[in-house]
């Protein structure tokens, strides 16, 4: 009997991350995507050297978010 | 011996010869009606799918409608003029005579993209780009599904109606990969509400790194320009503007570089994001030459035409994902690529191009939650 079968993928949960990078020390912090977010935005102050952090990137894994 | 086993053979039949003249007459039927049974599956799976198709399309519609009222702020009700939009109809030209037709394509594209901003910004107003931008591809993506699910409805309709075992075989045998499609579209309904960067983006996350800081200009509709240098050699960034939902139009501002403001790059780098084959890992980078970027050829071809005319050779970089994933928002694996990517991009400028010389790199794809 002829029949195909349905090849979709599994259905997975992501969470969404922001990365804020530092230009000057190189600091990476990562948190939760929060609307309004995009790359090169201006982040928080690094923690590290207190400098200006950009949004270096925004991706989605299949992780919790950190605590 | 039971009562039946006693009735039969006092009738001079036993229960083998029973099963066997039922079994031959099974295979009979079988023979005579394969292909009815096969019309029988195939509709039942058909119409299935049909079904899945519809809460999809529903729901990307409902959506659409959600956002144009919550976050659009709409001012009247927008499901009418959204419901009219599903429907919207692009003609293609005549292909008779194909003399030319790249330009009639781009000419009635170009209709229709402004058609489409030009009805979002009725409904929404243009206070926002990216919520316009985002609507106009919420409408896109609603009205792709639709039209998805009227073909493959019609096709249904019209095999159930003609029995025709050789079209319902056929669409039975798609749906699975119609299905995938059509989920990847409703995927990216989600991601694009939220302004999340897609995975098809990751060209224009290549291209944002070297025009961070710098002057922008805009070279085409939706299109920026940067300059930067590395090494000695002077960069002419481009990409889409973000981080609005665009694409922007590559071919018209390479065109403008090079023609117009007399650039004369020794090569072109282009970074876009490549359908992966099965098998093939998410995030996968290749390199090779060529026009790197999809869509429907316009841009291409304008590209490959400059390109050709001023004999500059063109470099692709290719970052490999599914349909799904570049659609929906950038994958882990892609976003980990970008900087292996931008040691390949180093890399091939080093060794394609020298010191004083230009270059002209285009990040392509939609550059959603992207800015420059």
């Amino acid at each position: 009997m002829i029949s195909s079968r349905s090849v979709v993928e599994k259905k997975v949960k992501y969470t969404v991350f922001t990365i804020e990078e530092c230009p000057v020390c190189g600091q990476k912090t990562k948190r939760e995507f929060q609307p309004g977010d995009y790359v090169t935005k201006d982040g928080a102050k690094c923690t590290k050297c207190g400098n200006q952090t950009r949004i270096s990137l925004i991706y989605a894994e299949t992780a919790k978010p950190p605590k | 011996m039971s009562g039946i086993g006693v009735s039969l053979l006092q009738i001079g039949l036993d229960l083998n010869s029973i099963f066997y003249v039922v079994s031959l007459l099974v295979f009979v039927a079988y023979g005579l009606y394969a292909p009815r049974i096969q019309v029988w599956f195939a509709l039942n799976e058909i119409g299935r799918g049909l079904t899945r198709l519809k809460v999809m399309k529903d729901k990307a519609r409902k959506e659409t409608i959600d956002y144009l009222t919550t976050t659009g702020k709409a001012s009247g009700d927008p499901t009418e003029r959204v419901d009219q939009f599903l429907d919207y109809i692009t003609i293609m030209p005549v292909d008779i005579d194909p003399n030319g037709i790249v330009g009639k394509i781009d000419h009635v594209v170009t209709t229709r993209d402004e058609r489409v901003r030009q009805e979002v910004g009725t409904i929404v107003g243009d206070k926002n780009p990216v919520t316009v931008s985002v609507s106009e591809n919420l409408l896109e993506a609603a009205t792709a599904l639709n039209t998805i699910h009227k073909i493959v409805r019609h096709f249904y309709l019209l095999g159930k109606k003609t029995s025709s075992y050789f079209m319902l075989v056929q669409l039975q045998m798609l749906m699975p990969m119609i299905i995938q499609e059509a989920d990847a579209l409703v995927s990216a309904v989600d991601t694009f509400k939220l302004a999340q960067p897609l995975g098809d983006g990751i060209g224009a996350v290549i291209a944002s790194r070297y025009m961070v800081g710098r002057e922008k200009q805009t070279i085409a509709k939706d299109t920026v320009l940067a300059v930067n240098e590395y090494k000695g050699r002077k960069l002419y960034v481009v990409k889409a503007e973000g981080p609005m939902a665009y694409v922007g139009q590559p071919g018209v501002g390479i065109r403008h570089v090079i023609e117009e403001m007399g650039v004369k790059p020794s090569a072109i780098i282009m970074i876009d994001a490549a359908l992966k084959l099965e098998g093939e890992k998410t995030g996968e980078i290749a390199e090779g030459v060529g026009a790197a970027i999809g869509g429907i050829g316009v841009e291409k071809y304008q590209i490959e035409e400059v390109a050709a005319k001023h004999k500059i050779p063109i470099y692709a970089v290719l970052v490999k994902q599914s349909i799904l994933e570049a659609i929906t928002a950038m994958r882990k694996e892609i976003a980990e690529a970008s900087d292996k990517v931008m040691t390949l991009l180093n890399r091939v400028i080093e060794e394609k191009t020298k010191e004083g010389d230009d270059v002209l790199i285009a990040g392509i794809g939609n550059t959603l939650g992207v800015s420059q």
